[in-house]
């Protein structure tokens, strides 16, 4: 995989210095949390009583915010990982991908090095966004239970996911040539995925099908191992095993995507 | 072994729809020369420079660099060559040196010694001083010489220029010629370079080889080129046809003199010395010229001779669109 570290190098460096691009990723995620996690007051949708009943739909959150951090942690990880694909296709159509041809490096190098500085642009992103929910008034609330298996899970949760998307977009970007395609089928998907998940709303909620179909979505897994160690910080053992569950499927589709990105670019794209 | 640093055998492309850009060609390519790919947009010219450079697979035939088979060993061919493709690669927004040394981890070589060739090369060609700005300030010639150099951080033995003065403007394009010359002279690279502009290929290139529809139409240097056009021409324009047949007889016309209209050309070994004489020959028979020119050999004739076109000095909006066309099909 030679190029793969000046190449990621590269696009961290473009990342950091463009300041409208860097605060936009950072900020558009304190959005989601702070106003459309302001969207719902528990309290006023359930009563004080009902936000700590068990029956509650939310249970055992204690506001609204607490609940989606896991959600919005993985949607936002969606967002980001778009910039794979996207970049890509800049590459193709600025230049420089007839440079990366014509040198003595692997053809995959190219889209892993996108991969890779998406997922950790994912992770700086969550480090500032867990902040912020911790400080802004009735916002994330941690148990005291939370330990250092919490972290892990939402580590890995974030960077199997990160890796699965940033994979997808790369995959469709290796064909395609034209921006406007790219945008188009990235927004087709994005949708269903956020709003036929677990991310914003639990599916107590859901209509039954939905739920159903929910069930079956890469959101929902990672939202919800995230949820599961943030409302709950100590698991009980069944809680343990159906986190590790979800972490499982995460890392059987990013591997898949990954194989399937390293065998299409290796033999795929091209100037 | 042979002391051809390049050798093609019968190297054919055909793109999907039976388009065939390369049809069969065979080259042999000294060590150190400069050599010239001429001929219109959508000769094939690119097509053959990607093809030895590794971008593109060749459909048949076969084609070394420096004993290396271009498909077989085609990391190896490209440890040693450079390539400056038609576009520009540069990252704008990254440096000049950071764009060159990112190119320098590519080849795996080590930090210290690039560090040290990648501020030799930015002097080469006078951007020693604008090394740490971002690429997006550069103008369209200081762009180009960065992608010369960016080219060569690899230490080349053969450097590919696709179109390397597409787009600029004289002045700038005259400049452009004189790094290519010193990148030769100083680092001892064989240049293989594709043109269109005839001027160019002039002036740079040690052998010409026409392209045309694929096909290698000649090769060899400028002045063999136009030593095959035997001789100067003359084009005299005159009143009726009548009296152009009388011209026509003119003795010190080596060849069958060719007549268009109301216009002849003749072809003559000096045009100096051979003026005054049909002057005078003229005036002898009672013929007045409407108009006389001489027109002394240039690889613009030779390429009409040849290929029965001019070479077509496409406007530069026209010539764009047309490697775009062909960019399209390549993809």
């Amino acid at each position: 995989m030679s190029g793969l570290i000046p190449l990621t190098v590269r696009e961290l460096k473009k990342w950091y210095r463009n300041p409208v691009f860097f605060f936009v990723g950072l900020i558009q995620p304190i959005f989601w949390i702070v106003l459309f996690g302001s969207a719902f007051d528990l309290a006023k949708l359930l009563g004080t009583a009902g936000v700590n009943s068990p029956l509650s739909p939310f249970y055992p959150a204690p506001n609204y915010i607490t609940f989606i951090i896991g959600g919005i942690l993985t949607t936002t990880s969606l967002f980001t990982g778009m910039f794979a694909g996207v970049n890509i296709i800049w590459d193709r159509r600025l230049g420089p991908m007839s440079r990366f041809l014509v040198s003595p490096i692997s053809r995959s190098s190219i889209v892993f090095s996108k991969v890779l500085s998406s997922t950790f642009r994912i992770l700086v992103q969550a480090v500032i966004l867990i902040a912020a929910a911790l400080i802004i008034p009735n916002g994330l609330v941690l148990r005291k239970g939370f330990n250092v298996f919490d972290v892990f899970v939402i580590v890995v949760a974030l960077v199997l996911i990160a890796f699965s998307f940033s994979s997808l977009f790369s995959i469709i970007a290796i064909r395609l040539r034209k921006m406007e395609t790219v945008f188009g089928i990235i927004n087709l998907i994005n949708l269903p995925l956020i709003f036929a998940s677990f991310a914003l709303f639990p599916k107590a909620l859901m209509a039954s099908w939905l739920g159903t179909v929910a069930e079956y979505n890469p959101v929902s897994w990672s939202s919800e191992a995230i949820r599961t160690v943030l409302l709950y910080g100590n698991l009980t053992s069944s809680q343990t095993h159906s986190v590790l569950l979800y972490l499982l499927y995460l890392g059987l589709l990013a591997t898949f995507l990954v194989v399937l990105t390293y065998i299409l670019s290796e033999k795929e794209i091209r100037d | 072994m042979t002391d051809y640093i390049i050798e093609t055998e019968n190297l054919t492309k055909t793109y999907p729809g039976n388009i065939q850009a390369v049809k069969g060609i065979h080259l042999q390519i000294k060590q150190g020369e400069i050599f010239g790919f001429l001929g219109p947009n959508g000769a094939g010219k690119t097509t053959t420079i990607k093809m030895l450079s590794t971008s593109i697979t060749p459909t048949s035939g076969s084609a070394s660099i420096m004993g290396y088979d271009i498909v077989k060993d085609s990391l190896r061919v490209r440890r040693n060559i450079g390539v400056v493709p038609q576009d520009l690669t540069a990252d704008e927004d990254l440096k000049a040196v950071e764009n060159l040394r990112m190119i320098a981890r590519f080849y795996d070589l080590p930090k210290v010694p690039s560090n040290k060739k990648i501020a030799e090369l930015l002097n080469l060609v006078d951007l020693g001083d604008v090394g740490g700005h971002y690429v997006r300030t550069f103008s369209g010639g200081m762009r180009k010489r960065l992608e010369l150099i960016m080219g060569l951080v690899n230490e080349p033995k053969v450097l590919f220029l696709d179109e390397p003065t597409l787009g600029l403007d004289v002045q700038t394009r005259a400049k452009m010629w004189d790094y290519i010359k010193k990148v030769r002279e100083d680092l001892g690279v064989t240049i293989i370079l594709t043109t269109h502009y005839l001027e160019e290929a002039d002036e740079l290139s040690d052998r010409i080889c026409i392209i045309d529809h694929g096909n290698i139409i000649t090769i060899g240097t400028s002045a063999e080129l136009k030593a095959s056009l035997k001789g100067d021409s003359i084009i005299v324009e005159t009143k009726d046809e009548e009296s152009l047949k009388t011209v026509a007889e003119f003795s010190g016309s080596l060849e069958e003199p060719a007549i268009n209209g109301k216009e002849i050309r003749l072809t003559v070994k000096d045009a100096d010395s051979d003026l005054p004489l049909l002057m005078d020959f003229m005036i002898k028979k009672g013929i007045t010229p409407m108009k006389m020119s001489v027109q002394k050999p240039s690889l613009d004739q030779v390429f009409l001779k040849l290929t029965g076109n001019e070479i077509r000095e496409d406007s530069g909006e026209s010539a764009f669109k047309q490697a775009l066309t062909m960019r399209r099909m390549r993809r």
